[in-house]
């Protein structure tokens, strides 16, 4: 019984940790731009958190520099099951304009499996809450999954 | 078998578990929601607090490697029962307590800090440094609210003393005395010479339970969650529980001492009034701060309650030593 | 039946020459002896329970059976009332766990014969202090004990301090057994007894003339400077800090009681002045001023057992204050925490004891993580960690909590301010105490294991059944204080309170009466407050269930369902970074944070009071006696003065 009342409260608590893997902070603005009073994150339960360990859903920023890819990994694996890894930005996904730079070893796709992609430079708030909701969802199915 | 039974509604219903989790609950959720407006937000659903808890029962637990495994599980729980046992000797509904006989006001400060020292020990558990940071800050904080409590207890104490009828002997720090005294003589926060002591208490409140300005042992931004690093999972959920329950416990606590002996004859009521005059105490006490400072720096905390808060206590309790 | 005490004093006496003689030869042997020797005192101890705690008596032993004649009495006399017999329990069950400690725990050291000689006339000294009646008896314990403890301190002479700790002892120690010289004399000039009763007789029935005022201050403060209470403090922390933890644990949990003693037999027997406020004034004052200034030392030690040292002042100064008091609750209140402290800080000793046999080291700002190595030991140091701090249920939270109640009534009752200041102080103090555990739990057995300590093996049984029976003491005393205070309290505070009977007793019937001592009126110590251990711990029990049962039915299906509990122990492999300690995505370095980094809000908060403390603790011997001196010169002023 608690099974399932545990399974509806997944999507309904999505706690949020923030890795900035050498982003030039734009995106970065914007994801708090997401929990500000105008688009008030916080109404769907998003929280952002300090520790990995208490996340959900992981957010990465930046195109995975050289300096930040060890950390990035360690740090991915340090946030327990389920959760849910999205990509913010086009950094993540492509590399965008560091593309081909010796200081670069993205896309994010190498490391782990992106559950949800946010593409833009930077993606608008609509879209970021968009993003987050949807990965919620995701959150909720895999932990769904797990105990099937 | 109907004492058992009785016994066993106390425990586990009324006023113990399931109302103190209910209670909790309600007041975490409306602070949230009442912080959001406050910030023109639209906030969280009211029942946002339950979802985090659940949501936490339902995810993985990972032991780091440091960790002493025991302590590292034992100490929530450990924690949030003995919290739990404080709600079964405040005598909140009807002037009486669950089990009246069984402790006084000493105790409940003890069982107090006893649950801030079984966060801290499992904090120390985990051997996490932020952890550590966070258990230092934390021990200061306690250091910090210790005094003006222990001058509102004696205050208190003071201002009510009563003679046992049987023995002559005085009654110190019994609850079951303060409230008869307030039954008598209306609630204490009529009395003037006590008004400082409650504004003091209003301040031990939010340290007491951590809540946003003096949060100073879980800075999510500077130290990682602090005390909670290295938590997640169960063990994670339980303190947010015994956070929650916390606040009920406070805002309680304050009823009892400054706002007893009011009743309306009807036990639904009683209870209404009193989850009300809770909800308005957690907004004064917790919400409105939150929305309105920014975090304190530990050594502020410190100096705030050692010296205004303090202050208000000691000003109330000599003027209550004066027979004023 | 009534050669018991002097039988007692005498095994430990006897079989500390025996295993000076037979000892050197074989290490058997010298055991068995030494068991024998810390048995039989406690078995004899036990054995009097009967006669004096349940019936009430007192037991008269006169040395060569020198009975007074025409009420003079000239022999040597042994008295053991409820009172005596209380500390001669706190007492038989120190030595009995401290020698049994000391077969594993010294086995790293040579010369073990001198110290069990050593240990044994300590022991034998301390008993033979509280079970007699004779003032001058007193003083010739209070030497043979101080010298002993001074050459057990500078027993591992090659540790760093240890000679220098010895040397402090020994001048500023002397100091106080000087002061209680004095006393004794004056009292003899004056009284031409030394009879404890004869002479408790006489000061009722002569009045008190300047003379005997400052004998009482000189006694006063050479009981005082036995329990290192302000300002004799610095001493504990030197000698406890390199004295073997096994005679800490007797230097803390014994020699400090016979202070305690002394101060409640020459202030409730001997003069009876207990209740006035004067007097009042002066024990409390210097219990309260030990207890916050002690308290606020150990919170910056960064050595375990110089911390535990300055705790141990603390608590006593709790004990002194309580005694202070001058109400039957109170002194009730301190007895029980005088017994609690004992079984308490023993335990605490020994656990740090446990952890410099294992590790070698003491130091906090570079052990950490050892519950891991050391898991049994983590749990004795918890229990006794709790109890110290006084969190229910424990004993040390009974105790405290009849002190705070008894500081509070006397302050209601008697109308007077400053016992409601002493209550805050009390309580204020035991908050800096649960600090200071906090911080030793931090930085040696929680946190990170240092890779020095990697191989640390957990103690011996042979070390920890020692710790278990102060542990299991620790909650049986904590869990039925209602046992506690009508077995062992009610008939140690009536003997205090029962000078008539006491000095009936030696001097025969009808000479308290005609010396005019009146009878106190003896009643029962009924605590006013409420509080049950074992309603709570059943309260306790039945929510945990609830809350098992609650968290049982949610997690069964995940076990099946593949939700997997992690578990980090020894098999998970060291790179593994989902197991690594987060350290913002770092990879995770040694990094303990305990010892000095703790409680920085607090300590820049009291940065000038620490400094001074700091400096005012300079470890020079020359101002360590300037203080005792000092404390001597204002305890005689404010005594010939105000009284």
């Amino acid at each position: 019984m608690f099974e399932k009342l545990i399974d509806n409260s997944m999507a309904k608590s999505p706690w949020i940790f923030h890795i900035n893997a050498g982003s030039c902070n734009g995106c970065d603005i914007e994801l708090v731009s997401v929990l500000t009073p105008r688009h008030d994150a916080e109404r769907l339960g998003f929280k952002l958190t300090g520790t990995p360990r208490q996340a959900d859903i992981v957010v990465v920023s930046g195109p995975i520099t050289v300096q930040t890819r060890d950390r990035l990994v360690r740090t991915l694996a340090q946030v327990p099951e389920p959760r849910v890894v999205v990509s913010l930005g086009s950094c993540p996904r492509s590399g965008n304009v560091f593309k081909g730079s010796y200081a670069i070893d993205g896309p994010l796709e190498k490391y782990t499996h992106v559950d949800v992609s946010v593409g833009g430079c930077t993606p608008k708030p609509e879209a970021i809450m968009a993003a987050l909701a949807q990965a919620a969802q995701i959150l909720a199915e895999k932990r769904k999954e797990m105990h099937k | 078998m109907n004492e058992l039974l009785l016994n066993l509604f106390y425990v586990l219903v009324f006023p113990g578990l399931l109302f103190c989790i209910l209670m909790g609950i309600l007041l975490a959720g409306l602070d949230r929601v009442w912080v959001a407006r406050m910030q023109r937000r639209v906030g969280p659903p009211l029942l946002q607090p339950w979802y985090d808890f659940l949501k936490c029962c339902g995810k993985e637990t990972i032991v780091p490697r440091h960790a002493k495994k025991a302590v590292y599980f034992a100490a929530p729980v450990i924690g949030f029962v003995a919290l739990m046992t404080i709600s079964l000797f405040l005598p909140v509904v009807k002037g009486r307590a669950a089990f009246s006989g069984t402790a006084d006001l000493v105790v409940i400060l003890y069982l107090l800090t006893l649950v801030s020292v079984c966060m801290m020990v499992g904090a120390s558990a985990t051997g996490s440094p932020f952890a550590g940071v966070g258990l230092s800050r934390e021990m200061v904080a306690m250091i910090s609210y210790e005094l003006p409590f222990v001058l509102v207890i004696l205050a208190v104490s003071r201002a009510t003393l009563s003679y046992d009828a049987g023995t002559g002997m005085p009654l110190t720090f019994s609850l079951q005395a303060i409230m008869e005294y307030q039954e008598a003589n209306g609630p204490l926060i009529t009395q003037w010479s006590l008004i400082p002591a409650a504004i003091a208490m209003l301040f031990v409140i939010p340290c007491e339970v951590g809540m946003h300005p003096f949060d100073v042992s879980e800075a999510e931004t500077e130290i990682c969650e602090g005390t909670l690093a290295e938590y997640s999972g169960p063990p994670l959920a339980v303190y947010k529980l015994t956070h929650m329950v916390k606040m009920y416990i406070m805002t309680a606590l304050f009823c009892v001492l400054f706002l007893g002996g009011l009743t309306t004859g009807i036990l639904f009521f009683d209870v209404v009034i009193f989850i009300l005059v809770c909800a308005l105490l957690t907004f004064i006490t917790m919400s409105l701060p939150h929305a309105v400072c920014a975090r304190f720096k530990t050594e502020q905390v410190f100096k705030f309650y050692w010296t205004v808060v303090a202050g208000l206590a000691a000003i109330s309790l000599i003027l209550v030593w004066l027979g004023l | 039946m009534e050669n018991f005490p002097i039988l007692a004093i005498m095994t430990l006496f006897v079989c500390a020459f025996i295993v000076s003689l037979v000892g050197r030869r074989n290490a058997v042997v010298r055991n068995v002896v030494v068991t024998i020797a810390v048995t039989v005192p406690l078995v004899m101890m036990l054995c009097l329970i009967p006669t004096v705690f349940i019936d009430g008596e007192t037991i008269v032993y006169w040395l060569g059976n020198w009975a007074p004649e025409a009420d003079w009495a000239i022999g040597i006399c042994l008295e053991v009332d409820a009172l005596s017999l209380f500390f001669g329990l706190i007492v038989t069950v120190a030595v009995f766990v401290s020698g049994l400690y000391s077969f594993t725990y010294m086995n790293h050291d040579d010369s073990l014969v001198n110290y069990y000689t050593l240990f044994l006339m300590l022991s034998g000294s301390v008993l033979g202090l509280v079970l007699s009646g004779d003032l001058f008896n007193i003083f010739v314990m209070i030497e043979i004990m101080t010298f002993t403890a001074v050459a057990l301190t500078a027993f591992r002479n090659t540790y760093e301090g240890a000679l220098e700790g010895a040397f402090k002892y020994l001048a500023v120690g002397s100091l106080g057994s000087t002061c209680v010289l004095l006393g004794v004399a004056m009292l003899y000039s004056q009284l031409h007894t030394l009879n404890l009763a004869q002479v408790a007789a006489l000061l009722s029935s002569q009045g008190t003339n300047p003379v005997t005022i400052a004998a009482f201050a000189f006694l006063f403060i050479g009981f005082g400077s036995k329990a290192f209470l302000f300002p004799f403090q610095p001493l504990a922390a030197d000698a406890h800090a390199v004295a073997p933890a096994s005679i800490s644990l007797m230097i803390s949990g014994v020699l400090t009681k016979c202070g305690v003693y002394g101060i409640i037999r020459l202030v409730y027997v001997l003069y009876q002045n207990y209740d006035q406020p004067i007097v009042q004034y002066l024990v409390t004052g210097f219990g309260a001023v030990s207890m916050f200034i002690c308290v606020t030392m150990a919170f910056n030690q960064h050595n375990f057992k110089r911390l535990l040292a300055f705790h141990s002042i603390s608590q006593v100064g709790y004990v002194i204050t309580a005694v202070g008091l001058g109400s039957i609750l109170g002194v009730g209140a301190g007895l029980y925490h005088a017994m609690n402290h004992t079984i308490f800080k023993g335990l605490l000793f020994l656990t740090a004891g446990a952890v410099q046999h294992q590790t070698g080291s003491l130091d906090l700002d570079r052990l950490g993580g050892l519950g891991k190595r050391m898991p049994k030991t983590c749990l004795l140091f918890l229990i006794g960690a709790a109890s110290i701090s006084g969190l229910p249920p424990f004993n040390g939270f009974a105790s405290k909590w009849m002190i705070y109640q008894a500081a509070f009534l006397h302050g209601v009752t008697s109308g007077n301010f400053y016992f409601i200041f002493i209550c805050v102080v009390a309580l204020i103090t035991s908050v800096l105490t649960l600090a200071s555990f906090i911080k030793v739990a931090q930085s040696v057995f929680f946190g990170q294991l240092p890779e020095e300590y990697k191989d640390v093996k957990e103690v011996p049984l042979t070390m920890r059944l020692p710790m278990w029976v102060l542990a299991i003491l620790c909650i049986l005393t904590g869990l039925f204080p209602d046992f506690i205070q009508e077995k062992l309290l009610t008939p140690a505070v009536n003997a205090v309170f029962n000078v008539v009977g006491y000095i009936d007793t030696a001097m025969g019937t009808g000479y308290a009466a005609a010396s005019g001592v009146t009878a106190a009126g003896i009643e029962s110590i009924a605590v006013t407050g409420t509080w049950s251990p074992t309603s709570w711990l059943m309260l306790l029990f039945c929510i945990t269930c609830a809350v098992a049962i609650v968290f049982l039915l949610a997690s069964p299906d995940d076990k099946q369902k593949g939700i997997p509990v992690f578990s980090a122990d020894e098999t998970a492999q060291p790179l593994d970074a989902k197991y690594e300690p987060f350290f913002s995505g770092e990879e995770a370095v040694y990094s303990q944070v305990g010892g000095s980094d703790l409680f920085w809000g607090f300590k820049h908060s009291w940065r000038r009071y620490f400094h001074f403390m700091h400096d005012w603790h300079s470890g020079i011997v020359n101002d360590y006696a300037l203080y005792g001196a000092v404390a001597i010169a204002f305890v005689l002023l404010f005594c010939i003065v105000l009284l």
